[in-house]
């Protein structure tokens, strides 16, 4: 399999606090990634370095074989708004826009199908991810859930190469938290690469792949394989992801 | 503990918190200033009024005088205090040169020149001290009215000439004269000392006289009036009472004290605005500080003494800093003041009133802050940290439907904030708003007034020459002289010609009273009627405004005149605005058959290809001295010019003003704005909006906004720019009460809103240029 992301002595500091040390790295197209690692280590920062939002103090990140690591403002951004999708612990929707206008908008902005299009593939997403019902409402007056799941509608308006994720069910209950990993598995499945940061072993435990910072250097990788998601292999998984990270320390 | 967390507070807020002390200093400083302005024109005004003592009912009179006939009617008349009679000495503005850095003759004034010596007790020419102004041989006191005009110094020479004699004086004062403090008044008086006025009485120009009469009580001047001009005294030239002296010598700086309370008004509306939307934005910024203290077990009254105590410390801050700025400004303003009416020292009155002013803006300062911070006792903590639902609990649902526009994104995205969050731009809205009410009303008034119709309102017609034989003692000849020469002129396509004449009626309490006519076969066709129209018969006469007052008639009356001992009745057939000759004027095209006339007028047209003002010099050349001869043009710039002279300047200091306020505002709304939407501009460049979308947009946002103040402001400027106009007019007593204003179209609806407009988005793309620096992660994890 290609990698769609190659990830070449990356470094990131912040003054003189090192975070990330000459990280090395490649992610193959449809592959599902987990980072773990204790507070601070360095997840969340690697997470932005290869997604464009940040810029990594050295060292190159190849997004599909293409250096993203020095573009310009509108380079990457075209990048992020059409290859790339994102998903954060909070739904970070925009609070003047309803639900469904939150969903279309990196449609309408990317401009590469009519409107129209963008709106029916808008719905198409809500119906899948549930929230079809709550389409012209207003993102006061919707459960934490219901967010989560408009943002991951959003990310995925523009069908992007790969889905960013940093603590995408880090704010929600056990229940919730299943059904949007469900839904994360699913588009992974239909294609999309997949890489997000985690606490949460469960979480972790639905990856392809589970990388494990410590101290800003990749201490350790875990294959688990792809998830399945019937009732024998996620407790097998789970199981073996704890023992793994009990040896890493977590 | 308080003063520990508000000093945490000013070092970590310090964009907020030096806005709102901005604010505060502005409201402060406008209020007080305002105050201080008002009170020195005021105390400057009526000081100068006490000191000079204008008379409360002046007669001028050209011709022979029959003191001993005065003398007694003035002893008999009771409620008479004081009375007194002064010469003048009429010259013409070619017999004075000036050598001071430029040798120049004053020709070219149209006012009448009169040279008088200092009275001794009343009427009295002061100088800037308001002091009573003695000179001795060799000096001259020259208005300060002059002194503009033509940038005389102390210390230039002046130079009289006239039928053969030639003196030499040096300019010792610029005086104050309460009477003729104004273009408006069409005379100004030179003093002399009392010897080098004696010995040039009678040997040179033409002799005027001043009948002032005092009164305990200044409306016994009518009564006087009426009961003067029934005693068959010297009448030739105009009377005027103390109202009118006063309303036309300090017309202009009323307008400019008016103009100015009116904009600063404005300008402290805008200010508070501005203090209530940053205290506002302020307090939804610390909305998580709130919650925790609350969370922690703080009362409401202990989180509100914290923050009423920063916003004391801001508002003393404010104040006092506010105070000292008026200080030190409203010299500045206050100099044209000082300059005409004197004495203007910072008053006793002046410094209490500012200061009560100043706590009154501190009152209304901290009564607001308590008025918003009540808003915290409904908030609970969960409302606070985890709704992040902030102070607004009035629930607004947002407007579905940006997946319907079919405008660009970043336009759809833009229109659809302002439109669907309108109040959180309402500031950028009333502030434009205001601006452009402040410059397009001064702006409208004086096109209105430089206008070539503006004539028309003040009981002129519109011609090209404007030619006035004044009474005296060659008024016939110089008549004859006048027509003689304009009938053989060929340049002259036609003209036409009024004389003045004299007659009686009886006034609203059934008293005698004068009324002047101008009769003539055109008489009063070209002016702006406020009701009726002009005398189409005979026993049709047309009045001015202030004439029907006196008389207490309307359109349609019948009203009766005496003249050379006839009676006849006619009827009122229209009523024009006036402001010349006191407002009090009346046209007929009737003969009135032995009434002697006092002036003639020519109001001449020329032919296409004609130069106005050579063909006005040629004509005054031919007809000689004695007679005025003005292109209308010059009438104007000359009546009016002092009054639209200031208000170019204040319509220049006012649109300065205004685009200051409009670039400060919007940097400071948008200082605001950006650091409240860090988290909304953090998302879009997640989603992949560029810096350059976002900038876009923020100028798309402004931009609607601003424009729609523009467009409002334009519309009330248009509706009831007039209104305002006509109410200070009406009640400036000025004879005009009715102006339609005249729009520069250009102006008003191209240059000043497009102007505006791009001076506000040039500001908010510049301000727009910090956002690439911001760091979208950390601006996510906030």
């Amino acid at each position: 399999m290609s990698p769609i992301l190659q990830i070449k002595n990356l470094s990131k500091s912040f003054g003189e606090s090192q975070v990330l040390n000459d990280i090395n790295l490649e992610v193959n197209k449809g592959e599902f990634i987990a980072i773990m690692g204790q507070s601070g280590s360095g997840k969340s920062t690697l997470l932005y370095s290869i997604s464009g939002m940040d810029r990594p103090s050295s060292g190159h990140v190849l997004f599909n074989g293409k250096d993203i690591s020095k573009l310009d403002d509108e380079k990457i951004s075209e990048i992020r708004l059409k290859n790339m999708g994102f998903i954060f612990q909070h739904s970070y929707l925009l609070k003047n826009l309803s639900i469904r206008d939150n969903i279309i908008l990196p449609g309408f902005k990317a401009n590469d199908l009519p409107r129209e299009d963008v709106i029916k593939s808008g719905d198409a997403l809500m119906e899948k991810t549930g929230i079809s019902n709550v389409a012209n409402h207003d993102i006061k007056k919707i459960s934490g859930g219901q967010l989560q799941r408009a943002a991951i509608c959003r990310a995925l308006i523009n069908k992007p190469d790969i889905l960013f994720g940093d603590e995408p069910t880090g704010s929600l209950n056990s229940s919730t938290t299943k059904e949007i990993m469900d839904i994360i598995n699913n588009i992974n499945s239909e294609g999309t690469t997949v890489i997000i940061v985690s606490h949460d072993s469960k979480v972790a435990a639905r990856a392809d792949r589970v990388i494990f910072l410590k101290d800003g250097d990749i201490h350790d990788e875990f294959e688990l394989g792809k998830y399945k998601g019937n009732k024998i292999d996620k407790p097998i998984r789970e199981k073996r992801l704890y023992q793994w990270l009990d040896k890493q320390g977590f | 503990m308080d003063l520990l967390i508000v000093k945490n507070d000013f070092k970590r807020n310090k964009i907020i918190n030096f806005t709102l002390l901005l604010f505060m200093i502005f409201s402060a400083c406008l209020a007080i200033m305002s105050i201080i302005m008002g009170v020195q024109t005021y105390t400057s005004i009526s000081d100068f009024y006490e000191q000079a003592e204008p008379p409360h009912f002046l007669q001028m009179h050209k011709g022979e005088i029959d003191q001993e006939k005065l003398n007694k009617f003035m002893s008999n008349y009771q409620g008479l205090n004081y009375w007194q009679l002064q010469t003048m000495i009429n010259i013409y503005g070619e017999n004075l040169t000036i050598v001071g850095n430029e040798t120049y003759d004053i020709s070219d004034l149209r006012l009448d020149i009169s040279l008088v010596k200092q009275n001794e007790d009343k009427d009295l020419l002061l100088d800037a001290q308001h002091n009573k102004i003695i000179l001795n041989k060799g000096q001259i006191g020259i208005p300060v009215l002059l002194k503009n005009m033509y940038n005389m110094e102390v210390g230039d020479k002046v130079v009289l000439s006239s039928d053969g004699i030639s003196k030499e004086f040096t300019i010792k004062e610029f005086v104050l004269d309460s009477q003729m403090n104004s273009p408006m008044t069409s005379s100004t008086r030179i003093l002399l000392s009392d010897e080098e006025f004696e010995d040039l009485k009678g040997k040179i120009g033409e002799q005027e006289y001043l009948i002032e009469a005092y009164f305990t009580d200044t409306n016994e001047a009518s009564s006087f009036q009426s009961a003067y001009e029934s005693a068959n005294l010297p009448i030739n030239g105009p009377a005027i009472t103390y109202g009118m002296i006063f309303l036309l010598s300090a017309l202009t700086d009323i307008v400019m004290v008016f103009v100015l309370l009116l904009v600063s008004f404005l300008l402290i509306a805008i200010s508070f605005i501005c203090v209530k939307f940053t205290i506002n934005a302020a307090l939804e910024e610390e909305i998580y500080e709130i919650g925790t203290m609350k969370a922690i077990g703080l009362s409401f009254i202990d989180i509100r003494n914290i923050y009423l105590t920063k916003y004391r410390i801001l508002a003393i801050i404010g104040v006092v800093i506010g105070y000292i700025l008026a200080i030190l400004f409203s010299g500045i303003f206050s100099n044209h003041i000082s300059e005409t009416f004197g004495g203007t020292s910072l008053s006793l009155l002046s410094m209490i009133l500012s200061l009560l002013v100043g706590l009154l803006v501190y009152i209304l300062i901290i009564h607001y802050c308590k008025k918003m911070l009540k808003n915290m006792k409904n908030i609970t903590v969960v409302d606070a940290l985890v709704n992040g639902n902030g102070f607004n609990k009035n629930y607004r649902k947002v407007k579905d439907g940006l997946y319907k526009s079919k405008l660009p994104i970043n336009w759809a995205l833009g229109a659809h904030e302002v439109f669907n969050n309108f109040r959180s731009y309402f500031i950028i809205f009333a502030v434009v708003l205001i601006a452009v009410i402040m410059i397009l009303i001064p702006i409208n008034l004086m096109n209105t007034m430089e206008a070539p119709e503006f004539v028309t309102y003040m009981g002129s017609s519109l011609e090209d020459i404007l030619i006035e034989v004044e009474s005296g003692e060659n008024l016939e000849n110089n008549y004859i002289k006048a027509k003689e020469v304009l009938e053989k002129d060929e340049d002259i396509e036609n003209y036409y010609e009024y004389s003045r004449v004299k007659v009686q009626t009886t006034n609203v309490e059934g008293q005698l009273t004068n009324i002047n006519i101008d009769k003539g076969n055109y008489s009063g066709k070209d002016l702006q009627y406020l009701r009726g129209m002009a005398p189409e018969e005979k026993n049709h006469i047309a009045l001015s405004y202030s004439n029907a007052e006196k008389v207490g008639k309307d359109v349609g009356d019948k009203i009766m005149l005496s003249f050379n001992n006839k009676k006849l009745e006619f009827e009122i057939f229209g009523i024009y605005q006036d402001v010349t000759d006191g407002g009090y004027t009346a046209k007929s095209i009737y003969d009135f058959p032995g009434a002697s006339p006092e002036k003639y007028t020519f109001s001449v047209n020329l032919k296409d290809n004609s130069n106005v003002e050579d063909k006005a010099d040629e004509l005054s050349q031919l007809i000689g001295t004695g007679v005025s001869v003005e292109p209308m043009e010059e009438f104007l710039n000359q009546t009016l010019g002092g009054v639209v002279n200031q208000l170019k300047t204040i319509v220049l200091v006012i649109s300065i003003i205004s685009g200051f306020m409009a670039i400060l505002i919007t940097i400071l709304f948008l200082k605001l704005r950006l650091a409240q939407d860090q988290s909304e501009i953090a998302i879009l460049k997640a989603v992949g909006f560029t810096y350059q979308d976002i900038s876009l947009q923020f100028m798309i946002k402004i931009g609607i906004i601003s424009t729609m103040g523009i467009l409002a402001g334009v519309i009330i400027s248009n509706l009831l720019g007039g209104n305002i106009v006509n109410f200070a007019l009406s009640i400036s007593g000025l004879g005009i009460k009715k102006v339609q204003l005249i729009n520069n179209l250009l102006v008003n609806y191209i240059v000043c809103p497009v102007l505006l407009l791009l001076l506000i988005l040039f500001v908010t793309k510049f301000m727009m240029k910090s956002i690439s620096k911001y760091d979208i992660t950390s601006m996510i994890n906030e």
